[in-house]
């Protein structure tokens, strides 16, 4: 197998901080899951918008 | 036998490269890169691309660099028959235009931006994603953005993050970010950096303000402080998926979706036909003969000079021949670009510092003046801007104008009694003493011949349809 040479450079550190980023965009998505489940005890009888 | 000419911008990527023969592009797939355009062709990426005019359509060709013995073919460029073998040739469709970065409004980077990446998704949904995400991968057609590099695929390893999302950020997210905050156009920031504006220098241009916002904090201050600590090595040992990475193009595609507000403040020449000219009997007369111009003369394609809000370019447009419409003033295009008139390309240029040649060796992208030759070049209230405002002797003007157009001019002459000229001179102690009608004639007359000359009707500028001699 031969191996290409990679054609652009990621960047020193930009796998590092697309980890980072998709930890917090899945941390975001959870607290607004949390936050929405909270909302709907105090809502609870009336539809969701 | 044509000779074989290598597109001198065609020397980054291993897997092909674009090659001219006969005045026709073709692009070469290299052997080491057969995997992955199989792969392109057979997991329905491709069939879905072209069906929905994202990607460029192509056809397989034969081989015809190697077809012929080196000596039988005269090739320019030597390392033509060092190339790797063939795998594929590839007859693309061809494009008639070519515009840049450098060239866009904030908007055409946007949705170029867009395009990329719903094209990175579709990819990861067929399992490949993008090796690279720059703007040189973009071209207009028909008023939208189409990707042109057919061998940008490879294939998708879900445990790997993007390997193009520090050149997408560099190249499209950092200069919308600094035109949202700053309200500059972005063909300025692609000018200074083609290969994109680091993470650093990004941050430093913009606000305060915006380290409150979650995603500039994200993809500019969070990787501008990651990307300057020596990590690389932990970086190989880095698990990823495929959810992840979703997640990571959803939010870069809402970000760029809020990336371009409306301009708040009208710049100095947005609504300046509908506004700033007094007397709508000056435009009305204006058209009326502009379209009498028109129906004397006959043209394939037409290039617009200084078009403003495109009423003129419009008009250019309704006879079917496409129409290259370029103003200085970058809200201007932007208002051309929403308006999304079929067969209007709108451009930033400056024409007193219009696109140079770029790239190595100044031959990677060819000049605006190269491209953008037309049959018909009209330049309507914009004379006064170049001899009074730049400084820019008539003869230049007319040498110029003559170096555009193939054919045919249509231009207007705004004599000093105009209060529009007059408002241009009027921090300039001296009066330019060689700006008249009289003097423009003498100096148009030396390449154009003049066909026709009319009054526009309770002013003093004049309309003129001249010949390239």
């Amino acid at each position: 197998m031969t191996t290409l040479f990679l054609y652009i450079d990621p960047g020193s550190g930009s796998y590092l901080v697309q980890v980072i980023i998709a930890a917090v965009l899945g941390g975001a998505f959870w607290i607004k899951k949390f936050w929405r489940r909270i909302r709907s005890i105090f809502t609870r009888g009336k539809k969701e918008p | 036998m044509s000779e074989i000419t290598t597109h001198p911008a065609s020397y980054r990527d291993p897997a092909g490269f674009v090659f001219t023969t006969g005045g026709v592009h073709y692009r070469q797939v290299n052997q080491s890169y057969s995997a992955q355009y199989d792969t392109l062709m057979r997991s329905g990426l491709y069939d879905h691309l072209t069906k929905e005019a994202l990607l460029i359509p192509h056809t397989e060709v034969p081989d015809i660099v190697h077809a012929e013995a080196p000596n039988t073919r005269p090739i320019k460029v030597p390392n033509v028959s060092q190339t790797p073998a063939p795998y594929k040739t590839l007859l693309p469709r061809q494009l008639s235009r070519l515009s840049y970065a450098a060239e866009w409004c904030p908007e055409q980077l946007r949705d170029a931006a867009l395009l990329t990446l719903t094209i990175q998704q579709l990819a990861m949904d067929h399992g490949m994603t993008l090796k690279d995400a720059t703007p040189f991968n973009i071209q207009f057609d028909n008023g939208k953005p189409l990707f042109i590099d057919t061998l940008s695929f490879d294939k998708y390893d879900p445990a790997k993050p993007w390997i193009a999302y520090r050149q997408f950020c560099e190249s499209f997210l950092f200069p919308l970010y600094i035109h949202r905050y700053a309200q500059i156009g972005t063909h300025k920031i692609s000018a200074a950096w083609p290969d994109g504006i680091p993470a650093s220098a990004t941050a430093r241009l913009l606000p305060f303000s915006s380290r409150l916002n979650a995603g500039a904090w994200l993809h500019v201050f969070l990787q501008n402080q990651v990307g300057s600590r020596k990590r690389a090595t932990a970086e190989q040992h880095i698990q990823f998926s495929k959810a992840k990475l979703t997640s990571i193009t959803e939010h870069l595609q809402s970000l760029i979706n809020r990336s371009t507000p409306r301009p708040q403040r009208p710049s100095a020449w947005s609504n300046y036909y509908s506004k700033t000219i007094p007397g709508k009997t000056y435009l009305e007369k204006k058209q009326q003969l502009f379209r009498q111009y028109l129906q004397a003369i006959e043209f394939s394609d037409a290039l617009d000079l200084g078009c403003n809000d495109g009423l003129f370019s419009k008009i250019l447009a309704e006879t079917g021949a496409p129409v290259i419409a370029v103003d200085s003033d970058w809200p201007s295009i932007s208002n051309l670009y929403r308006s999304n008139t079929p067969g209007i390309h709108p451009l930033c240029i400056d024409l007193a510092n219009p696109t140079p040649a770029s790239g190595f060796a100044n031959a990677e992208r060819a000049a605006f003046t190269e491209r953008a030759a037309s049959d018909l070049v009209i330049a309507l209230a914009l004379v006064h801007h170049l001899a009074l405002g730049n400084n820019i002797p008539l003869n230049l003007i007319a040498g110029y104008f003559s170096q555009l157009t193939k054919r045919r001019l249509i231009i207007e002459f705004i004599p000093l009694s105009d209060e529009k000229a007059g408002e241009l001179i009027a921090r300039k102690e001296v009066p330019a003493p060689t700006y008249d009608n009289r003097q423009f004639e003498m100096a148009f007359g030396e390449s154009f011949r003049i066909d026709k000359r009319d009054p526009i009707t309770g002013t003093d500028r004049l309309l003129y349809l001249m010949t390239k001699r």
